[in-house]
């Protein structure tokens, strides 16, 4: 595979090349693409990329509450005394929790489940932090959680799951609502979208103050 | 070489796999009536108000159009044809929907023409979006599907020696693919699917019939059980290897839309 990719490269070479067609979305021609830069690169760049490679694999954990990753045992943001600790927000991965702080509309806390459950390539709510969730739910004071998990058919099957696991518990469950995205034209719109832009319409207060904060 | 291919074609398409590729594009495994299987990239597709995004997600039936290429192909715009919400939006549907899904594209093959395995899928999550039965819509598909692909498992006489079976209980072999009659049985080491004459009956009828004459069946509880084991065994040798969605269909099976989760939340 990799043999006649790079035919003439240096074993080196060859070798960075191998390590970076192995990173998700990268193909072999990016990957070249990419080892040509680095060779390029000063040192001392060079050697800043790899020490904060090493740095990550080295000093880089799962929060021990929310499984986020942190360098702490416990995540700033569960560390944090402000945050509302009745309310768990469930994600898939890490980055999301980076989406949603930056709203910075959101107090509670976190759970990443560090993925979704995808049956058609055998993953299922094994793989996923859901155990770790449900000895949340039984040691800490949560009163509501709420599904932000992707709007696509497996983010879907994972909140459905989730819900039918954890409303017995007398936990109120909520989700996001999906709907159509800011900046898009209606006719573009898919009819799932749609559907669920219409079931998740709501009122609009004709009387209400527009609040200005 | 191939000189004579246009380089835009549209198709029917139903959204099997996918995986993420790149910044915020997707791709694709589609089942196609004329194609069989391919593989093709829907750029940005993972960014929210991509025009592409919503109508691609998985068990998807939308009409697509194309842009060939010599590895992946491109794909250029998608409509939706039917999302099959009814499937997508019930566990117990969605664990099916996506199981036959991927026995219609383990059992395909790239870029051969494949129209009656697409019709049947079509159809089948058509069906599978209103029918109570959903199993029985499961097991159906699993039958006709290995019917059309040439896979039929035999069912009227012995598969080793040709005789006709006797009104009775019998046994399946996976390996051998069929029914066996009493003095075959013994020969050979492979593994033996016990079939009442029940079970014989309804696979007979289910393996003749379309699904809505199929479709209200009753059949008993060990049927149910035989049928499923004897269905299973095949398609995995048929496939090469266990059809991975099977162990999420298992575990939701069962639980209630409502109410509480059965066996309760492991506590070890
Ligand atoms: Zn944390
Ligand atoms: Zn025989």
């Amino acid at each position: 595979m990799n043999s006649n990719s790079t035919p003439s490269a240096a074993p080196p070479v060859a070798r960075l090349i191998e390590a970076f067609s192995r990173l998700p979305g990268v193909g072999p021609k990016s990957a070249q693409r990419l080892t040509y830069f680095m060779i390029r690169m000063p040192r001392e760049e060079a050697e800043a990329l790899a020490e904060a490679l090493i740095s990550v694999k080295d000093r880089i954990v799962l929060c021990s509450k929310c499984l986020n990753i942190t360098e702490d045992p416990v995540c700033a943001v569960c560390s944090n005394e402000r945050r509302d600790r009745t309310r768990i927000c469930v994600v898939e991965e890490p980055l999301d929790v980076l989406a949603l702080e930056r709203t910075r509309a959101y107090e509670g806390l976190y759970h990443v489940l560090h993925g979704s459950i995808s049956p058609v390539n055998g993953i299922g709510a094994e793989q996923l932090k859901i155990r770790e969730l449900l000895d949340r739910l039984r040691d800490e004071t949560v009163t509501e959680l709420i599904l932000a998990t992707n709007p696509n058919l497996e983010g879907e099957a994972t909140s459905m799951y989730l819900q039918r696991l954890i409303s017995p518990l007398g936990i109120k469950v909520t989700r996001l609502a999906r709907g159509l995205s800011s900046g898009a034209d209606l006719e573009y719109a898919d009819e799932m979208t749609l559907a669920n832009a219409l079931e998740g319409r709501a009122e609009v207060a004709v009387d209400k103050e527009t609040s200005t904060e | 070489m191939t000189s004579g291919r246009p380089n835009l074609f549209t198709t029917e398409a139903v959204v099997l796999r996918h995986s993420d590729l790149g910044e915020a594009d997707r791709l694709l495994w589609l089942l196609t009536p004329q194609r069989g299987v391919i593989r093709a990239t829907a750029r940005g597709a993972r960014k929210p108000g991509s025009k592409l995004g919503g109508h691609i997600d998985l068990l998807c039936y939308v009409k697509l159009s194309i842009r060939e290429g010599r590895e992946l192909h491109g794909i250029s715009q998608a409509d939706t044809i039917d999302a099959f919400r009814n499937v997508r939006t019930d566990l117990g549907r969605l664990s099916r929907g996506l199981n036959i899904g991927e026995l219609a594209q383990r059992i395909s093959v790239e870029d051969a023409p494949a129209p009656e395995v697409f019709r049947l899928l079509v159809n089948s999550l058509g069906w599978l979006a209103t029918t109570e039965n959903a199993d029985t819509l499961v097991r159906w598909f699993a039958l006709r599907l290995m019917t059309i692909t040439g896979f039929k498992p035999e069912l009227g006489a012995c598969v080793d020696c040709g005789n006709e079976l006797e009104p009775d209980d019998h046994v399946f072999s996976a390996e051998r693919g069929g029914l066996l009659c009493p003095s075959c049985r013994s020969q050979g080491s492979d593994a033996l699917h016990p079939a009442s004459l029940g079970t014989i009956k309804v696979l007979r009828h289910l393996a003749r019939s379309d699904f809505p004459a199929v479709e209200s069946l009753n059949i008993g509880a060990e049927e149910r059980r035989q049928i499923e084991r004897i269905l299973r065994s095949h398609t995995n040798s048929v496939i090469g290897r266990g059809v991975l969605s099977s162990a999420f269909l298992d575990e939701v099976r069962d639980w209630p839309e409502v109410g509480p989760v059965p066996g309760g939340i492991r506590a070890d």
